[in-house]
């Protein structure tokens, strides 16, 4: 089975998008911390929850308990995009009259805690998950504890009962966000150690002085520490969790407040306050906006593809591209799906699989086995009828869907239809089969025929750019609408591949800078770009986005 | 002359009680805080060791694991001494237990069940005496507030919260006390039960009031001074109705608590007579201070230096009486 990377990646930027619609229409409200827990609560509610929205009292679902109740609207925002309620009632939030109070409430059939005093989530899973075991249900228990929380003296009560009661069919998350309504929390109250300056990316940089994982692990817990925003690392350990027995789990998950929207993130100052609705179109761009870097591992050194997985990981990519080639669609030849399988297992990170080989429809069920997440066939060797096929099957396995064309092929008519349901598109901007040639620079115009035809087809997914991408042309890539980038030479082909890895993502970040600031212009005029370029106040994102909008001519 | 009482220990039918539920209704759990040997609670756990939970000292996590269990369907009760619960965990009272309402209930079916209420507590001290819980607790929507007068209460209430749904705190006396009723007596929530009948002045009490009550009731009967004693073991709901008749009757009340007079029963009781037939009320209790240390002993020396006696019962009612005809 796949991650179902792209449903779960889909379903959190929907989430994220409620988040801000809720918020703003309420005027109020707490998207800081629902942000943070974001990519948690949609691995939980897109793969792992077992639960019937049409029938939220099925006594054998699992509950999900949210102790910071505060992030209120990060948990109906799920609860929507699973189908307890129509997307259109978060208009309703913190009003009255409404289900969805400022703090999650049993009025609001679905939600299993009424949080909001702080503290407590973690002593209710307890006494949940004991009544489960006591009746022989099966069924498990998330919750989800803030670290600001985590000064209450309850939570401590709480985790030694846990363990004393071997509760392991409850999973805890900690949202180690390292921010709390007045400040950082190494200022209020450490949990790990006391910050000395202002610079939060000092506790984050050394793992030495992370001590949280430690509390837990002497209170007698299963302990797994994560990167809490990288779906395959929270679906690891929420698997990990359900095969540990006799203790209880807590994942201790690193996040960032805010996080998705740059003048967010890391900020105190967005714990509790809502958006400006005015700001909302360039937030919401912001939000579309994501991107990810996939090195391609054959640029690399083919004689040793552990290591370059090792290199990728260590530089932090989002995939691990994989390119297939079978020497018949291409001349070239490079793997097939038994090394992917052997790789498999050196790493967590998605394996984006690019099958550059003849029918498609044949093997697929392979590379399927073989542990990818995300299959990508080309258009020239496929038909109707056999996406078709493809699509089911992946789909049904948990597997992103990719559809790629060459430079030379136009995106065909049958896949229209395919569209909507579709997860990748590979925009070949080189002819594939060998690494190291040159972008195609007619593939920008290709870039602006596509984008409509995407729209008007309800494409969701993302486009890819696969060819001669590097520093030069990343951002005109980005603005022409592509969102994942392989990188072949210009990552893997590098000597330091994680410095090749940032240097990507430092120009699609000022290309993006540019666009949003392009947006709040077109929104509001100048006096918008200002209040957009007040809004990053945090380390030097305000200096560098004045100087990109100076260089635009937007002040 | 009243017989002489006989005194019985409420704990022990409190634990007794709970065994016989727990055979009847698998669905009820039992917790507590290191307190389980007082509160004779471990029995239940010897009789049923995985529906038994002690959580050690850490009353707002018993009150939480409780409402955890109970929004699961279970019916929990958790017992600790008064001054820990009410008078430490209010929070997770109110809003882990009183707020949250699953579709068409009305929080969650958690019952709080204490011993060692107010001053009789004893030895230990003003620290451990509890007299604000009923102030507390009835100011909680939900829940229902019982102080029961003797055993035969203790059995009858603990059947009723195991079998009725909804949050209920009930405080229960350290040392033993005189049984008051009969083994026939039938116990509703919001029903007082009238102990003695009586036409010049109501006396209106609870707990180990009751017996007090009757005997200042007894004494007054030799100045023929006709005194009702009602036993208003149900504070919330409370019997508006009984109060009311008793207003209508006798003219005159005395509200008897072992509680601070603020917002404690007698409160309660004047609250519902302003309203619904307005006759001069008194009312003995705490009168707003703290208790302290006295041994078994002294215990009624404590009370006296606080008004709650038979004798200062039987000395407002008669004020109360006089008052009204000079």
């Amino acid at each position: 089975m796949g991650l179902d990377y792209y449903k779960i990646k889909k379903n959190i930027l929907r989430a994220r998008k409620l988040v801000i619609r809720g918020t703003g229409a309420a005027g109020s409200g707490h998207p800081g911390g629902s942000f943070s827990m974001a990519e948690i609560l949609g691995c939980l509610f897109g793969s792992h929850l077992r639960l019937d929205p049409k029938n939220p009292q099925w006594p054998d679902r699992d509950r999900f308990v949210l102790s910071k109740g505060h992030a209120a609207p990060g948990l109906y925002s799920n609860m929507a995009v699973a189908g307890y309620f129509e997307e259109s009632e978060i208009d309703t939030l913190r009003k009255f009259g409404s289900r969805l109070q400022g703090h999650p409430d049993l009025k609001c059939p679905g939600v299993e805690f009424c949080g909001g005093s702080l503290g407590t989530g973690l002593s209710y899973s307890i006494g949940v998950a004991l009544a489960a075991r006591m009746d022989s249900r099966d069924s498990r228990v998330y919750v989800v504890l803030g670290d600001g929380e985590s000064d209450e003296g309850q939570v401590w009560e709480a985790a030694m009962t846990a363990a004393k009661y071997k509760v392991d069919n409850l999973t805890a998350f900690l949202d180690r966000n390292f921010i709390q309504q007045d400040s950082y929390t190494e200022k209020i109250m450490p949990l790990d150690g006391i910050l000395e300056g202002d610079d939060l990316s000092e506790m984050w940089k050394d793992a030495s002085r992370w001590k949280t994982g430690d509390k837990w692990r002497a209170f007698g817990w299963n302990v797994i520490e994560i990167d809490g925003h990288r779906i395959e690392q929270i679906d690891a350990a929420i698997r990990r969790a359900k095969e540990t027995k006799g203790v209880p789990t807590m994942i201790i998950s690193r996040t960032i407040k805010g996080k998705s929207i740059e003048h967010m993130e890391d900020n105190p100052q967005w714990h509790g306050k809502a958006p400006d609705p005015a700001m909302i179109p360039v937030i919401n761009m912001e939000l579309d906006s994501q991107f990810m870097i996939a090195p391609s591992i054959i640029a690399g050194d083919m004689a040793n593809l552990p290591g370059e997985i090792k290199r990728c990981a260590d530089g932090r990519a989002d995939y691990i591209h994989l390119d297939v080639m079978d020497g018949r669609f291409v001349p070239d030849k490079t793997f097939d799906h038994t090394k992917i399988k052997e790789l498999r297992p050196l790493t967590g990170i998605p394996f984006d699989t690019h099958l550059m080989i003849d029918e498609p429809a044949r093997h697929i069920t392979n590379y399927i086995d073989a542990g990818s997440d995300i299959i990508t066939v080309h258009a020239e060797v496929t038909d109707e009828s056999g996406f078709g096929e493809i699509c089911d099957r992946l789909k049904g396995a948990g597997v992103g869907a990719g559809l790629a064309i060459n430079p030379g092929t136009e995106l065909p008519e049958w896949s229209y239809k395919f569209l909507s349901d579709m997860d990748q598109i590979i925009v070949m901007s080189v002819v594939p089969g060998k690494s190291g040639q040159k972008y195609i620079t007619d593939t920008h115009e290709k870039m602006a025929r596509l984008a409509p035809l995407l729209r008007e087809h309800g494409f969701a997914g993302y486009v890819e750019a696969d060819g001669g991408i590097n520093l030069e042309n990343i951002g005109s890539v980005f603005a022409d609408g592509a969102r994942v980038f392989v990188g072949g030479g210009a990552i893997a082909g590098q000597h330091d591949a994680r410095m090749a890895i940032h240097g990507f993502r430092d120009e699609v970040l000022r290309m993006r800078r540019r666009i949003l600031l392009q947006e709040a212009d077109r929104q509001g005029g100048r006096e918008m770009v200002q209040k957009w370029i007040g809004l990053h106040v945090v380390g030097k994102k305000q200096e560098q986005i004045k100087k990109i909008a100076q260089e635009a001519g937007l002040c | 002359m009243l017989a002489e009482p006989v005194m019985t220990d409420m704990r022990a039918e409190y634990a007794r009680s709970l065994i016989e539920v727990g055979r009847k209704n698998s669905g009820v759990v039992v917790l507590g805080a290191d307190t389980t040997d007082s509160l004779k609670t471990a029995a239940f756990g010897k009789e049923f060791p995985d529906r038994f939970f002690n959580v050690g000292i850490a009353e707002a996590n018993l009150v939480t694991v409780s409402a955890g269990l109970a929004a699961s369907g279970k019916t929990a009760f958790a017992s600790t001494y008064a001054i820990f619960l009410p008078g430490r965990a209010v929070d997770q009272i109110r809003n882990n237990v009183a707020y949250p309402s699953p579709q068409d209930k009305k929080g969650l079916n958690v019952k709080l069940v204490v011993s060692h209420g107010g001053l009789s507590v004893g030895p230990d001290g003003g620290s451990h005496q509890q007299l604000e819980d009923i102030a507390i607790m009835r100011a909680i929507p939900n829940f229902r507030v019982f102080i029961p007068a003797d055993t035969i209460t203790v059995a009858a209430l603990t059947r009723l919260m195991a079998s009725e749904y909804g949050p209920f705190y009930m405080r229960m006396a350290r040392s033993k006390t005189p049984l008051i009723h009969a083994e026939s007596q039938g116990f509703e929530a919001g029903r007082g039960i009238t102990v003695r009948d009586g036409s010049d002045c109501t006396i209106v009490s609870c707990g180990i009031t009751v017996r007090m009550a009757l005997e200042a009731a007894e004494t007054l009967q030799r100045e023929e001074i006709s005194c009702r004693v009602l036993d208003m073991f149900s504070i919330k709901p409370l019997d508006s109705g009984l109060l009311e008749k008793a207003a209508r009757e006798t003219g005159r009340i005395l509200a008897t608590e072992e509680h601070n007079i603020l917002g404690g029963m007698g409160s309660a009781v004047a609250e519902s007579v302003s309203e619904s037939y307005p006759v001069p009320v008194r009312r003995i209790g705490a009168q707003d201070a703290f208790g302290e240390s006295a041994r078994d002993a002294e215990i009624p020396e404590l009370l006296k230096k606080h008004g709650i006696t038979s004798v200062n019962m039987a000395k407002q009612a008669r004020d109360l009486v006089n008052e009204d005809i000079s």
